[in-house]
């Protein structure tokens, strides 16, 4: 099944490990800028830490706007084909998210090429802001938070061998519908 | 052999009195002997002295003010993101370093400098802009009384983006507020020894830095093998989990369980209400996030949110340790959500936590003791556990207002005023204390006395090994890891890295001398390293005594000399003054120097 590199941002500190492990898998090179998953920090408002990387979409903007057509979906990765690419950078405008990067040193557009499976990104973020998951499990953790702050969800505490304890209970009947 | 890499080798020099900035190469021999950061700037620092024949105002034109990351700064390993700011102090007269975290210094390093030097008093307040290692001076008056993080706010648009850094002065900088910090990455502070003050005499009101270079890593390949045991080794470390929740907030519940926690003015040592203001508390009702340094996996920075209650809406990067203890415990203050207010408040204005805290909590206790009367504070009265008084009184430091303008001058200038508050305020060299009682060690009362820059536990933080194994000390075995510690925690300062997993998570240090050895392609030992290091401390030395520092000035705040501890582990300690005496004997012994603690005027020749 194929898998996706997926973000939390509630968990990312903003110490772009995983930029710098991008850089060195690709370029061999000291230097956060040349990756293809830059974190995006904002502050106060709102405070955000947000790693930016590709989501390998099924209909992907950026491979519509390719001019020669050196972008394309295999194996549910969409892949950026070197020997062909003008190094127009289109396709760097036309990504919704941004997550495609131009850098001055760099002849071509840098973009995520899931390190063939293995991202190295996942496996170095020591906050697990990053995770490599099958795409049907994609928004399963938000599903779930969401149900646990379904607004008529009650809580109770409770005490079990010296250990404090909670169970969430959902009250019936009492709320007016 | 020598160094290979590492180094873009340049400096930049920019002057802002006539506008111009240019390029200086950096040779192999100051490359090599004083590696970078806290060393460069020892080095510039002194050089500079000479040529004013050691006649500096630290507000003058002719102060130089050092911005130097490290060799290693930026580079593929854990908590690489540290700089150096260094320059005369305003506080204290003398040699002043501070190093400031987050991403600022990777950027520079990436705008391929290895060292930024700033002298001259700008015409108007301006903005420096290195874009990728060319200057441009910015004229830029409407900063002009604006907070750190606006200012951040406002050159991002003037330049244009977002992918840059910015260091920036709040009020106090702008108002030479003698502990004023120089900001980044909302904060991020270079905090002590007025740093800030010496951007703002310059009318230097933000430094911005892109840069797109490839670090010059000598032997890539050998460095990441080396920082990935290293990362493996922290990522294993049983407290490392615990680290990433609490980061330097666990340090309040140790601190007092161990009685070294400042409390009402160094009064006491335990605060009875640490459960109200400790990382358990911040981790349950206020914490909404991590905040890490560049390439850091410890993250030891907290963002916490005020969700409710009178300072609803409160969001800081923050607190750490020291913050928390000297503006909560210090000041009586037991609401954590006050304490952010605070914080935050400091972070707009620019101004140092620790000598705030300790200059707010000398007001407190001066006032009590009827030597600071009503008509002094302006008619508004201050007490402890006062947050409003505390938070407006912080307000008028940052502002010069009222008795602000006497106490943004520092400890110096207060007892000048107040000679009585001789015997409340702690400070060193005219640099407040940090936040570890040193009455309950006596190491860290002679680290405090000998730190180069004042009573900062940067140099030295012997306590917690004191804490646990002081029993069986002799004074000798103090001496030995007082120096032992000066010697290599300005390392981690002058390499450009954070010592925190060294101090915090047990990392073995030799690898950083590896870490040197694959990036520099110099082959080092760890030892080699430290000499280096020792003598950046005797030239600092060397230079705080042609400034006019004497034994006199290694000295303990009376409080720690003659008011025992009230309660707790340490109660009834003092650290006394012939016991002192006798320390710092053996402890100039120990360096070289002579019996008034100045090293030999030979050394001069070497530096």
């Amino acid at each position: 099944m194929p898998k996706k590199v997926t973000v939390i941002p509630e968990l990312c500190s903003g110490c772009r490990m995983c930029e710098m492990v991008c850089a060195i898998k690709h370029f061999h090179a000291n230097n956060p800028k040349k990756s293809a998953i830059r974190v995006l920090i904002t502050y106060p408002h709102p405070v955000v830490r947000m790693p930016i990387v590709c989501s390998q979409c099924k209909v992907p903007p950026c491979e519509d706007v390719c001019p020669v057509n050196a972008i394309s979906r295999v194996d549910g990765r969409v892949r950026l084909d070197t020997s062909v690419c003008i190094s127009c950078y289109h396709c760097v405008e036309a990504c919704p998210f941004g997550a495609i990067y131009a850098h001055d040193d760099c002849d071509f557009p840098i973009k995520c090429d899931m390190c063939d499976g293995d991202p190295e990104c996942v496996k170095h973020c020591p906050k697990g802001a990053l995770r490599l998951i099958p795409a049907a499990a994609l928004g399963e953790s938000k599903r779930l938070n969401n149900i646990l702050s379904y607004a008529q969800m009650k809580e109770i505490e409770f005490t079990q061998g010296g250990e404090r304890k909670a169970i969430r209970y959902a009250e019936i009947g009492k709320e007016e519908i | 052999m020598s160094v290979k890499g590492g180094y873009f080798r340049k400096r930049l020099h920019v002057n802002l009195s006539s506008g111009t900035t240019r390029v200086i190469e950096l040779d192999e021999d100051f490359l090599e002997r004083y590696i970078g950061g806290r060393g460069f700037g020892a080095k510039l620092v002194w050089e500079n002295l000479k040529q004013h024949d050691f006649r500096i105002d630290p507000f003058g034109p002719e102060n130089l003010l050092v911005v130097a990351p490290g060799p290693l700064t930026g580079a593929y390993l854990p908590s690489s993101g540290k700089n150096s700011f260094v320059s005369i102090s305003p506080a204290t007269g003398l040699y002043g370093d501070s190093s400031m975290g987050g991403g600022f210094a990777v950027e520079l390093r990436q705008a391929g400098l290895d060292c930024l030097t700033i002298e001259g008093i700008a015409p108007e307040l301006s903005l420096l802009f290195i874009d990728n290692g060319e200057a441009r001076i910015i004229p830029m008056p409407q900063l002009r009384g604006k907070s750190c993080l606006e200012t951040e706010g406002m050159v991002e648009t003037r330049i244009g983006t977002h992918d840059i850094h910015v260091v920036t002065i709040g009020v106090a900088g702008e108002n030479r507020v003698r502990f004023a910090c120089a900001n980044t990455d909302w904060s991020r502070n270079a905090g002590r020894t007025g740093i800030g003050a010496i951007m703002g005499s310059k009318n230097l009101k933000a430094i911005a830095v892109r840069g797109h270079k490839d670090l010059p890593v000598y032997d890539l390949d050998g460095l990441i093998a080396e920082t990935n045991k290293a990362v493996q080794y922290m990522r294993g470390h049983k407290y490392f989990r615990f680290w990433q929740q609490q980061g330097l907030m666990n340090v309040i519940e140790y601190a007092n369980d161990k009685g070294i926690l400042p409390t009402w003015n160094f009064r006491d040592t335990v605060f009875p209400n640490h459960d109200k203001i400790n990382g358990e508390v911040m981790l349950d009702r206020y914490k909404i996030g991590d905040s890490a340094c560049f390439m850091c996996p410890m993250c030891c920075s907290n963002i916490n949110l005020v969700k409710d209650g009178k300072y609803r809406g409160v969001v800081t990067e923050g607190p750490e340790y020291e913050t928390c203890a000297m503006l909560g415990s210090n000041l009586g203050i037991d609401d954590f959500a006050a304490i952010l207010a605070a914080t935050q408040l400091c972070d707009e204005l620019g101004v140092d936590t620790i000598s705030t805290g300790n200059i707010v909590g000398a007001v407190i206790e001066g006032y009590e003791r009827g030597i600071i009367g009503l008509e002094d504070l302006d008619g508004r009265e201050i007490r402890w556990n006062d947050p409003d008084a505390v938070l407006e009184l912080i307000g008028k430091i940052g502002r010069r207002e009222g008795i602000g303008d006497i106490l943004a001058d520092g400890a110096k200038r207060i007892i000048q005023q107040w000679p009585e508050m001789d015997k409340v305020i702690l400070h060193v060299k005219g640099l407040e204390q940090s936040a570890y009682d040193s009455r309950a060690g006596a190491s860290m009362g002679l680290a405090y006395a000998t730190c180069d820059i004042g009573a900062h536990h940067t140099r030295a933080w012997t306590i917690a090994r004191e804490m646990e194994e002081g029993a069986n000390w002799t004074n000798e075995d103090r001496v030995k890891i007082v120096v032992y510690h000066q010697t290599l925690r300005p390392l981690f300062d002058m390499l450009g890295v954070c010592r925190l997993p060294w101090i915090e998570l047990g990392l073995n240090e030799r690898h950083y001398a590896y870490f040197y050895t694959h990036i520099t392609g110099k082959e080092a030992t760890l030892e080699e390293l430290l000499e280096l290091s020792r003598r950046v401390y005797d030239m600092t030395r060397r230079m705080n005594v042609r400034l006019g520092a004497t034994r006199k000035d290694d000295s303990l705040p009376y409080k720690v000399r003659e008011c025992p501890v009230l309660s707790g582990p340490n109660a009834g300690k003092v650290l006394r003054e012939d016991v002192f005496q006798d320390m710092l004997s053996a402890y100039y012994a120990k360096r070289g120097w002579n019996e008034d603690g100045v090293p030999p005027v030979e050394l001069e020749a070497t530096f």
